[in-house]
């Protein structure tokens, strides 16, 4: 077979995977591993110690953490409905749940500033009916709000894929052997979604704990995330040494996350029961 | 003489419209293996299913023991199913499923396990408590499916074409296998398929179903050698469906031939279906039978011979014997009074249009 | 189930989906309501109007973010999906470690996050000499789509049975043959939905655009990104609301209408599927050529005689661009920055190379120091002989002996009050800094969002020199400030503007230039309030934006008369006239209204800023203690 020669179709690939992968990704590390004057140091990488650099850092973990729990409380009753009502996976119903995150993510997040203002949107209704005003925008509330709001359907699809594809005549099977409705979820629906579960958990944590967007626009700048530091350091501050630091400190974060999520789903398919 | 121990009365189940059940009266007795038999779409599955519990009829009622439990859902009823595609839940091992239904009743471990290790014996698997469901042939998992089922000690165990998925040698095994169980167990069967020699192997009664009525309900014997209508003799076995005129009682008039039979009641002159199964056409010399024929087809099926003889209306009769007539010999057709299964003409046209769908 | 528990069951559970359909969807309704609302303001309903959606369409800016949007997300796709294919051919015909490589490393652009794999790319390129812009942003987009790609193309790879590709060989197809003729007919569907996987992914990309993206070029995202910080306008309403009505049609489209029918089609008849192809073949053939079209103008079209302007947003009236280009045959690329520090760094890496720019008088010092200036030949600018010497002498204090910058804005930094706001809250409209310290003004501060302005703030209130590098002075700058953000409601830089026009806050600190815009604003909008601008009395910042021109810069005479032509009094009185912020040019001065010559909100009394100082670069060391103390005030 000509096998040798098919190899060689992913040529081009592995070029390309090598130039814009590989070499910016050694690029940070020179940058994060090198002071101004280009001599080797780690005090960009200890810099993570730092109060304000900690505090970024674990506020980042925590709002990122809290809007994911949020993200998966909301997801999940909505997916089991779906799955309930026998929706076809490529139905409307699941498309009309799916359909904001095709919109464009910072419009998304202009929309909440323009509810959440003070004489925002929201506010104008409540004082219409005159009701007590909301102010959480510029608050870490806002931030969280923000984050569930565009990373929700991040969660719903891959928690909705899983639970579409358990057979009904497993959930049946349950029923049959006696376990009512709360039992099949917890020992059935829950440990077969598991998969779906820690995947949307990746795909809304991982933007969540480095976004510094909608920290930026939603928190009114007065809220630092890690994101918004290292952001800082490249665009505003001058410093990109600390920058490619702080950022070999994200990535080593969220490398850590990952093997603690797959971990856990490792745990998760063993003991289940 | 046992209880009934289920009564369906007056069920009817329609789907977007589509009437699935109608009017269905049918009553277990205790300790009985029965097989719900039929083409798909027959309403054997949803029978099932109501007897389950995953279904609410839209009209009658369902009484188990004598409670009436058309409402209930399943957790609360004193049944199980063993589902088609055994359903084994993937994420446990095999000791794990078969325990599910005894941890939900909140059994003690003691007692969990030597039930497991009961069940595991009684399906021929000793030793599988922790092997994962997908190292499992499709053998195996049925088995396995039908251990958690039977640990719970269930009144009745609705069987839903349990082999469906399996090969033929390994269907044929596990028929056995089923019917010994039954026996071990001493509870009653309900068992849906759409195989007839499966039925016809394992039942103490059959129900032949199509379109969403009771065709008949009998014996295997009474099924397959006094087949009701049309359908339920093409359904069941292979045969011989003809038109004929019952003259008067005791004679039959088939294609211009007259039979002796022994069926009575028909009055005269009716036009009535006739049944004659293959293996009871005895083939004889020209002169000897009561129709003539030319042997048009011929093929050796091992126990016996398989042909065809076309009679000079067209007919083509399927015929079984030991004997081998070559293609292109003349002969004659004889059959024996009590061979000849008289049924009456279908009342409608819904009716007739059972026997073409099959 | 009972029937009654069923119902109830199934009211809670349409309940909770209509639920999260109006927490998903109100926003994007509110959006679209105020699309149509005459009214700038978002809490009032003027009347229907469509001209939000005129003034989306007529702007350039937004038309030439859409279209390079496109551009990028349908190259950047296609050459996506034709690597990534043929990689994902490669590499499934790997064997077991070399494949388990690829595919980690295939991984990684899409474990790393975003911010990473933007500045990792931007690092890289800045390190090469690759200037960014256009060909950046594809080359950032095709690398992190080729991943999608392959990770939906693999799992069809895999179902494909090899035999068949066999079985094609055997019955007398080449390899290419039984390739195209079998394999990838199998495995398109893959393909296809790594292409639109791709095509979104680079369409809503904005992370990684945001710092691959150069001189002169935007996406809708980034464009979104820069406007929203400066104050969310209507026109960003009607954009939103266009995006979403397209992707809603596309998606129902593509997801619903054409495909089923066509599938149930494909199944019944046999030319079905065969004429699809054919479509397909032609859609796509169509599409590239368009692209390759469109692409070899926008890379053709550069011009010899070039002029790469980088400068604040909303800072020059754009005829006057378009006025520059006409008189002198000069092709602008003009660019924006929104601090001086964002800045900086763009220039000192020198992958762009801009031949003007305009940043504030400190940052004109730690330039000229760092060596990134080059001198002006004033024998090129003799317009400059309009601008007022008092500025020029004021210029001194950043730019000694008047080398490298010619004066083109200047201003103060003061206390926009909302008057009635303030008596509300029972506080007398404040005079100092100080004042900014009241707590009944709790949630009704607007800070400025940049280091050197927060704390010129905070020294000045204590007294200091807003020049201090003293530690001591600026610990206790940032213990002020750290006591006063419970206070703010956000830190803000051009939003001030909107803010206070939209009452959101009762006092801002902000720069004079805005005051004319405002108060004009104010009166068009009717506002039951009314804005007063306060020069507080420990005396402010005195700013001045001038002119600088890189060292590297390529175009250095087009420069020079760029800036002699910014130095004509008709143009800079017509730049006034835009940008409101008060011009140093004496003769463009004495053309404006009496009206503007004596507001002295715009124009300051010069006697009456004698406590004031200019903005000097205070050194790296100094740099980095204030960025220190200021990320510890922003992080508590």
């Amino acid at each position: 077979m000509n096998r040798k020669k098919k190899e060689l179709l992913a040529f081009p690939y592995i070029i390309w995977m090598a130039g814009f992968t590989i070499i910016p990704l050694l690029m940070i590390f020179y940058y994060g591993l090198t002071d101004r004057s280009g001599s080797f140091t780690l005090e960009n990488i200890m810099a993570i110690a730092s109060p304000e650099h900690a505090k970024a850092l674990a506020l980042s973990l925590v709002l990122a953490a809290v809007s994911t729990l949020i993200c998966l409380i909301l997801a999940y009753p909505l997916a089991l409905i779906l799955r309930s009502r026998h929706i076809g996976q490529g139905s409307f119903i699941v498309f009309v749940f799916i359909l904001p995150m095709w919109m464009n993510f910072l419009l998304r997040t202009m929309a909440w500033q323009t509810l959440l203002e003070k004489n925002g949107v929201i506010n104008s209704i409540l004082s219409f009916f005159h009701l007590p005003q909301l102010s959480i925008i510029n608050t870490p509330a806002a931030i969280i709000l923000g984050m569930v709001y565009n990373f929700l359907p991040f969660m719903v699809l891959p928690v909705y894929n899983v639970l579409a594809k358990i057979d009904d005549s497993i959930i049946n099977a349950a029923r049959d052997l006696g376990a009512d409705g709360v039992q099949t979820l917890v020992r059935i629906l829950l440990p077969l979604s598991v998969p779906g579960i820690i995947s949307g958990i990746t795909m809304v944590f991982v933007p969540a704990l480095t976004t510094f967007v909608i920290s930026n626009l939603l928190g009114g700048s007065k809220i630092l995330l890690i994101g918004n530091v290292i952001e800082q350091e490249f665009t505003k501050g001058s410093n990109w040494n600390l920058g490619a630091g702080l950022s070999i400190v994200l990535m080593v974060f969220i490398l850590i996350s990952m093997t603690l999520i797959a971990k856990y789903d490792k745990n998760g398919e063993g003991t289940a029961f | 003489m046992s209880q009934p121990l289920i009564d369906l009365i007056h069920i009817s189940k329609s789907y977007d419209g589509d009437l699935i059940l109608d009017d269905l009266n049918l009553s277990v007795k205790e300790n009985s293996f029965v097989t719900l038999l039929g083409p798909s779409g027959c309403g054997k599955t949803t029978t099932l299913r109501i007897i389950g519990g995953f279904e609410t009829p839209d009209t009658g009622n369902v009484i188990f023991n004598g409670e009436d439990i058309t409402t209930l859902p399943p957790n609360k009823r004193q049944l199980n199913t063993v589902f088609q595609k055994y359903a084994l839940f993937p994420h446990m091992n095999i000791a794990e499923n078969i325990a599910f239904g005894l941890k939900i009743k909140g059994k003690s471990k003691s007692y969990i396990d030597d039930k497991i290790r009961y069940a595991l014996k009684l399906v021929n698997l000793q030793g599988f408590e922790n092997r994962s469901v997908d190292s499992l042939s499709g053998g195996q998992q049925q088995r396995i499916a039908i251990a958690r089922a039977i640990v719970n000690e269930p009144k009745l165990l609705l069987l839903d074409e349990p082999l469906g998925a399996l090969d033929l040698k390994l269907r044929q095994d596990m028929q056995y296998e089923l019917i010994r169980l039954k026996n071990e167990l001493g509870i009653t069967f309900i068992y849906v398929t759409h195989d007839q020699e499966e039925a016809l192997t394992m039942s103490d009664t059959i129900v032949v179903m199509n379109q969403g009525y009771i065709q008949q309900m009998g014996t295997p014997e009474q099924i397959y050698n006094e087949p009701e209508n049309a359908f339920v003799a093409d359904f069941i076995g292979e045969s011989n469906i003809v038109e004929g005129t019952m003259i008067q009682d005791e004679l039959v008039e088939i294609f211009g031939a007259r039979f002796a039979c022994v069926d009575k009641g028909f009055g005269t002159n009716t036009p009535v279906d006739v049944v004659i199964r293959p293996e009871d056409i005895d083939l004889v010399k020209p002169e000897n039978g009561t129709l003539e024929g030319v042997v048009t087809h011929l093929i050796f099926k091992g126990v016996h011979y398989e042909m065809e003889v076309t009679t000079p209306n067209g007919y083509e009769w399927l015929v079984h014997s030991t004997d081998m007539f070559p293609v292109g010999q003349h002969v004659g057709i004889h059959v024996d009074p009590f061979d000849i299964q008289i049924m009456n003409k279908p009342a409608s046209e819904d009716e007739e249009a059972v026997g073409v769908n099959e | 189930m009972k029937p009654l528990q069923k119902k109830l069951k199934k009211f809670f559970e349409n309940f909770y989906l209509v639920l999260v359909l109006v927490f998903l969807y109100a926003p994007i309704a509110v959006m679209m309501v105020l699309s149509f609302n005459s009214s700038k303001s978002r809490s009032h309903w003027g009347d229907f109007t469509l001209r939000w959606y005129g003034q989306m369409f007529e702007s350039t800016a937004i038309m030439d973010a859409l279209y390079n949007t496109l551009l990028i997300a349908l190259l950047s796709a296609l050459i996506a999906t034709v690597l990534g294919t043929a990689a994902a051919i490669g590499i499934s015909s790997m064997k077991k470690l070399p494949k388990s490589i690829c595919m980690g490393i295939n991984n990684i652009p899409m474990l790393n996050s975003d911010i990473v794999t933007g500045i990792s790319l931007m690092l890289m390129f800045i390190a090469f000499g690759i200037s960014l812009g256009f060909k950046t942003i594809l080359l950032a987009h095709i690398s992190f789509n080729v991943p999608y790609v392959i990770l939906s193309v693999m799992p069809k790879l895999k179902q494909t049975s090899r035999y068949t590709y066999e079985a094609a060989m055997d019955l007398g197809a080449g390899p290419a043959e039984a390739f195209f003729r079998v394999v990838f007919p199998d495995i398109l569907p893959g393909v296809l939905s790594g292409f639109l996987m791709a095509f979104t992914m680079s369409l809503d990309d904005f992370i990684i655009t945001h710092f691959t993206r150069g001189a002169g070029i935007n996406t809708l995202s980034t464009l979104i990104y820069s406007e929203v910080r400066r104050g969310i306008q209507p026109t960003m309403y009607a954009l939103s609301t266009v995006i979403f009505v397209t992707v809603l049609a596309l998606l129902l489209i593509t997801n619903f209408s054409p495909s089923r029918p066509a599938a149930a089609q494909a199944k019944k008849a046999g030319p079905g599927p065969a004429f699809q192809k054919g479509l397909l073949v032609f859609v796509s053939f169509a599409v590239v050529a368009g692209i390759s079209y469109t692409s070899f103008l926008k890379f053709s079209s550069s011009h010899s005689n070039e002029l790469y302007v980088y400068n604040w947003g909303e800072y020059i009236d754009e005829d006057v661009i378009r006025q520059f280009e006409e008189e002198t045959g000069i092709h602008v690329v003009y660019d924006l920055f929104e601090t001086n520090e964002e800045m900086y760094p763009v220039i000192e890496a020198g992958a762009i190379q801009y031949d003007v720019v305009c940043p504030s008088d400190y940052m004109i010092q730690r330039m000229a120091e760092n060596g990134l200036l080059a001198e002006i030949s004033w024998d090129n600018v003799p317009n400059v002989s309009n601008i007022d010497p008092t500025y020029m002498e004021w210029s001194e204090a950043f730019d000694p002996g008047n080398l490298y910058s010619v004066p083109y804005c200047w201003g103060t930094v003061g206390i926009l009050c909302n008057a009635e706001r303030l008596e509300e809250l029972g506080v007398p409209i404040p005079t100092k800094w100080a004042d900014l310290w009241d707590p009944r003004l709790s949630g009704e501060i607007l800070m400025q969002d940049s280091v050197r302005d927060a704390f010129m703030v905070a020294l000045k209130s204590l007294g200091y020199s807003l020049n201090s590098v003293d530690p001591a002075e600026l610990n206790e700058a940032k213990d002020l400030l750290l006591a006063q953000k419970p206070l703010v409601q956000a830190y803000v830089v051009d939003q001030v503007r909107d803010k206070m026009l939209n009452g959101e806050a009762a006092v801002g600190v902000i720069y004079s230039g805005e005051l004319l815009y405002l108060q004009e604003e104010a009166e068009a909008l009717n506002l039951d309030y009314h804005l007063q601008y306060v020069l507080p009395e420990e005396g402010t910042n005195l700013w001045i934006d001038s002119w600088v021109i890189p060292w590297n810069a390529r175009n250095k005479e087009n420069a020079e008369a760029w800036i002699n032509f910014l130095c004509r009094p008709d143009i800079a009185k017509k730049n006034f006239e835009y940008i409101t912020y008060a011009t140093p040019n004496k003769a463009a001065f004495e053309l404006l209204d009496p009206e503007y010559q004596n507001n002295r909100d715009v124009f300051p009394d010069t006697n009456g800023l004698d406590n004031s100082e200019v903005y000097r670069y205070l050194g790296a060391e100094a740099d980095d203690l204030y960025n220190t103390l200021w990320k510890e005030v922003k992080s508590r």
